[in-house]
């Protein structure tokens, strides 16, 4: 009996230590030295990360994956609030229909989302252009090979995807805050946006620290959007660190400053995630 | 206490923001169905018709005569059937475990296990992808599905719905009527969390079936790609055939979407579960 619960979790451990503590020992280690994948790998020190600090096209990627972290936090994570809010609505007809349907962007797979969304952002035939020419009739867009409209269009594409998927936690939130603070708040005279900040945005809070950890680590990480979508371009102008990490390492072959790059993304996501899921208790074992 | 509902204006504005929402949503899949059944060259045509005229289901079969789309189609359901069962399975125990047992450090080893969702898939991705090949295991099935199959998320989801539906009486009867653990476990607790694996097994389906950066790396034979490798080489051969495109991209939605449509209530309640309780 005593060995029952550890058995019961030790998949999770045996397959944590193989394919993640040890694969982590590795990026560190390889993040020290110099190495195309052929042969031994030479010892290098710190010259990858000093290298990483000098090199342009890194420090494009970071300012870029800090945009999409941008988007996510302050586009997608209030919107998805706003849905939820929208959903919440008391006697709301359709409620399981709209919640289902908010959710297919997640279900689609995202060379599948690139692929139409890359023909309806098309220049000359897209759908989009098309519908703004007709409707107001502005000159066309050059919606992925515009240097900022090109980050716009992959933050559509984060957006499109992630608020109905998050909305579902922030319903699932609403629905949880007992209908009494709310009557109670209605005989103090509380107006709707008094009770929004005093009622249901305290009473979220664990659900806005999930969501927002979760959308933090997951758009830090970004790259199927950028990488599919416009291949990084134009020049470096959607590359995301991920994708920058996949360039030096299956492109260049330089997996040692590929590897250097993956341990400070990992520092960063990783204590970002940390502090985060510690100011909210996420995670805490009740 | 009876409340009023909102002025019916509200309400009319609440829902052509709903109905707006859900042609958002739907309508890119929409229209790269009815693209898929246009003639290549109406794909791009001006001004670009809603409807296909003539339909034609001429890039259906082209796609399946002169690419290998059932061999992508038929790799990533493998793959993606074992990773969700297996997964289903590995994390009911280990979420029943956290919930229902006391432990030597199992405070420790739960925050061990959450923590690992704040590392970035790529730190593993590269010396993972040294080892592998390294050791030779380079089975497309073997990389594609075992590094995967006891994914933190799904034990924290299932600790919270084990929490949440199984009696803690009912495995002390078991246990004094002289049941094994895991005999408990699989003939009582696992009917009782069957919803719950139900909710993560169809999160575990959608994740493989979609996941691209990893087979993106791992797999190097065309002839073990799965359907997003595929599709993607398609796009990027050189004369872009949207049109077989068009199609392989509606026909590889079509099983996600089905699991998600039969198995939607339970992965909502499931997903929601989770997160409340925080």
């Amino acid at each position: 009996m005593r060995a029952a619960p550890y058995a019961f979790i030790s998949p999770f451990y045996i397959l944590f230590a193989v394919f993640m503590v040890v694969p982590i020992g590795g990026a560190i280690y390889l993040s020290l030295t110099v190495w195309s994948g052929i042969g031994s790998p030479t010892w290098a020190g710190f010259a990858n990360y000093i290298r990483l600090f000098g090199d342009g096209s890194f420090y494009t990627a970071g300012i870029n994956t800090l945009i999409y972290v941008l988007i996510s936090v302050l586009v997608v994570v209030p919107l998805s609030l706003l849905v939820a809010q929208a959903l919440n609505v008391r006697g709301l007809k359709f409620r399981d229909f709209w919640r289902v349907t908010y959710f297919v962007p997640m279900i689609v797979s995202p060379i599948v989302v690139a692929l139409i969304f890359g023909l309806l952002y098309d220049q000359q035939f897209g759908l989009i252009n098309v519908a703004i020419q007709s409707v107001i009739g502005a000159p066309k867009v050059d919606w992925l090979g515009d240097p900022t409209l090109a980050k716009v269009s992959v933050g559509i594409l984060v957006v499109w995807r992630w608020t109905g998927y998050l909305s579902i936690f922030f319903l699932a939130g609403l629905q949880a805050v007992p209908r009494e603070l709310y009557e109670a708040a209605d005989l103090d005279g509380a107006g709707p946006w008094r009770k929004f900040l005093s009622v249901t945005l305290p009473t979220l809070r664990p659900v806005t620290a999930f969501v927002v950890v979760t959308v933090l680590v997951g758009s830090a990480q970004i790259f199927d959007e950028p990488f599919l979508l416009t291949q990084g371009g134009p020049g470096n102008a959607t590359l995301s660190v991920v994708m920058f990490i996949y360039r030096a390492a299956f492109q260049e072959q330089q997996f040692g400053y590929a590897s250097a790059a993956a341990v400070l993304l990992f520092a960063v996501v990783f204590v970002m995630g940390r502090i985060g899921a510690s100011i909210a208790g996420v995670g805490r074992h009740a | 206490m009876k409340k009023r509902n909102p002025p019916t204006f509200a309400r009319i504005i609440l829902y052509v923001v709903l109905i707006v929402l859900v042609a958002v949503c739907v309508g890119p899949m929409v229209w790269a169905l009815s693209a898929s059944f246009k003639d290549p060259g109406d794909i791009f045509q001006y001004p670009p018709k809603l409807l296909p005229s003539p339909a034609t289901t001429a890039n259906y079969a082209s796609l399946l005569s002169t690419q290998p789309f059932i061999g992508w189609l038929l790799t990533s359901l493998i793959v993606a059937i074992l990773s969700s069962a297996i997964s289903a399975f590995v994390c009911s125990l280990a979420g029943y475990a956290f919930a229902m047992f006391a432990f030597r450090g199992k405070e420790a080893l739960f925050s061990l296990m959450f923590s690992s969702l704040a590392v970035p898939f790529v730190v593993v991705a590269v010396p993972l992808f040294v080892m592998l090949s390294r050791a030779g295991l380079t089975n497309a099935y073997f990389v594609l599905i075992v590094p995967w199959v006891a994914p933190a998320f799904g034990i924290f989801m299932m600790r919270q719905f084990a929490e949440q539906s199984v009696p803690p009486d009912l495995i002390e009867a078991a246990r004094i009527d002289g049941c094994g653990e895991l005999r408990t476990f699989w003939t009582i607790v696992f009917p009782l969390l069957r919803p719950g694996a139900g909710a993560l097994a169809v999160w575990a389906f959608v994740n493989s079936y979609n996941s691209f950066l990893w087979p993106l790396i791992a797999v190097s034979s065309p002839s073990n790609f799965t359907l997003p490798l595929g599709l993607q080489a398609l796009y990027g051969a050189q004369n872009h055939q949207y049109n077989l495109v068009m199609a392989g991209a509606i026909l590889a939605t079509i099983p996600a979407l089905i699991i998600f449509i039969a198995l939607r209530r339970q992965l909502l309640e499931g997903l929601s579960a989770g997160s409340v309780k925080g």
